[in-house]
């Protein structure tokens, strides 16, 4: 479904992709793990073109793209491949949810606008804002926005949904509303890329889990084999921090 | 002292009739100059080739010179080259057969564009990047995230700047007095040294740019509050 080979990213002179190969499968939720400044947002984001890869090539759904010279298309045709849900929600601040939702599809896949209409109110009505259609993304707490964003994104019925850690900027008591939603739409069999630091959401909803470090996969695994027995000492260092509930060491 | 308090009346009435005058060369100018600063703010933003170095030299030129030596360029250097060209191709059009105000037009919104491209700028910069990269990320081509989530938002930062321009504009359209275009301000001086009451007329003329100035300002306050309802927050 989604196949990523050798992508190297540089700012200058400093490498912070330094050949990433990744496969993801058709329903498969990965879940991308790493501190901060390891990559994995840049990655997350090449995937898509929001930052361009210096070298690699970016395969998702048989469409290929040579990251050496990519044509405008491409890029266009690659970004309609997927959706992102952004850490800080960008929503169009100037269109209401319901507007939002719409967008996409009347725009970009031409969708009749009332049709547009109905699966954009369902889809809200899923993520649990059906009495918030025409509220501005101003009016709007954290977590709804970002349900919004997500609605946004499943709107477009795409390939592959990229999340950029969809709950970093949000007040604790609110990421559980969001999480919530995700996990019900990881159920669905959506392919899901997921950069996140919520370590028991990722081991929970994640099919895979990959740890990226300074711009290089370190390790990757199912959940339990990586949270229960990485073989990386980096790894283990990295998930020390994040012990489950319960567990002390002193 | 000793002034005609009726003949300010009588002045102020007179110069209803060049109102229209003035609010053409103000909005015409101001319309075009918005449509060439906004091509020059993008070509500018997105560093066109060659035209991202013309773009720059056009707007030093422009906010480097006074707007009443661009009107006075333009009333003479555009009719020889028209006529140049006329007698190159044969055509039988004739500088002379230009209205004056045309001269206004071209030279303001010239003047306009250079200013109003870095409010454009400034507008468009100011607009959260994250919005153009959701849109990207829908699937929106370049062209559909501009003018579909870029510009609307923004023409809201924009608009307090915009209305300022306008208003500079609205009393720098005096200048035209220079081409023999019979403005508010023109009719005002005819006035005045026809029946030798300056102050009268020009107290008269001040009375009527004040009022078209709080109508721009009235104006502003309405699209502002329309446009902005989706700033306001904290009401669902």
């Amino acid at each position: 479904m989604i196949k990523l080979t050798q992508i190297k990213k540089s700012y200058g002179r400093h490498q912070v992709l330094k050949g990433i190969d990744l496969t993801v499968e058709k329903g498969e939720v990965v879940a991308i793990l790493g501190p901060s400044g390891s990559g994995k947002t840049t990655l997350l984001r090449c995937m898509n073109y929001l930052e361009r890869p210096s070298e690699g090539e970016i395969t998702i759904d048989g469409f290929t793209v040579n990251c050496k010279r990519p044509s405008k298309s491409d890029i266009h045709s690659l970004r309609k491949q997927s959706a992102m849900v952004f850490q800080q929600y960008n929503l169009f601040r100037h269109k209401t949810a319901l507007e939002n939702v719409m967008e996409g599809l009347v725009v970009v896949q031409k969708v009749p606008k009332e049709q547009a209409r109905k699966r954009s109110i369902e889809l809200l009505e899923k993520v649990g804002l059906g009495s918030k259609l025409d509220a501005y993304p101003s009016q709007l707490s954290g977590g709804q926005q970002q349900r919004v964003g997500i609605a946004r994104a499943l709107a477009l019925n795409p390939k592959v949904i990229l999340f950029d850690e969809p709950t970093s900027s949000l007040d604790p008591e609110l990421v559980g509303e969001v999480l919530s939603v995700i996990r019900k739409i990881a159920r669905e069999g959506i392919t899901m890329i997921i950069v996140t630091h919520e370590m028991s959401f990722a081991q929970e909803v994640a099919g895979h889990v990959i740890f990226i470090d300074d711009g290089m996969i370190v390790e990757r695994g199912t959940p339990n084999e990586l949270f229960n027995s990485p073989k990386e000492e980096r790894t283990k260092q990295f998930l020390k921090r994040y012990t489950p509930d319960g567990v002390y060491s002193i | 002292m000793n002034i005609d308090l009726p003949f300010i009346w009588e002045s102020l009435v007179e110069l209803l009739t060049a109102i229209p005058t003035t609010l053409a060369i103000t909005a015409v100018s101001m319309l075009c100059g918005l449509a060439i600063g906004t091509v020059v703010a993008l070509i500018r933003m997105y560093k066109v080739p060659v035209l991202h170095s013309v773009a720059a030299s056009y707007v030093t030129f422009i906010r480097g010179t006074p707007m009443l030596t661009h009107l006075l360029l333009i009333y003479f250097g555009l009719p020889l080259i028209v006529d140049a060209l006329s007698a190159q191709f044969g055509w039988p059009f004739r500088s002379v057969n230009i209205p004056m105000i045309t001269f206004a037009y071209i030279s303001f919104s010239i003047t306009a564009g250079a200013y109003l491209s870095e409010v454009v700028r400034s507008g468009l910069q100011a607009v959260d990047k994250g919005q153009i990269e959701a849109a990207y990320s829908i699937g929106m081509t370049t062209r559909q995230a501009i003018s579909r989530i870029v510009f609307p938002q923004a023409f809201a930062i924009l608009l307090p700047s915009l209305s300022n321009s306008t208003i500079s504009m609205l009393h720098g359209s005096t200048l035209v007095f220079t081409v023999s275009v019979v403005d508010i301000n023109a009719k005002s001086q005819i006035i005045a040294s026809s029946n030798w009451k300056f102050f009268e007329a020009y107290i008269a003329a001040a009375a009527i740019y004040w009022g078209l100035t709080i109508l721009i300002e009235r104006l502003t306050a309405i699209v502002e509050k329309r446009i902005n309802i989706y700033n306001r927050g904290g009401v669902t």
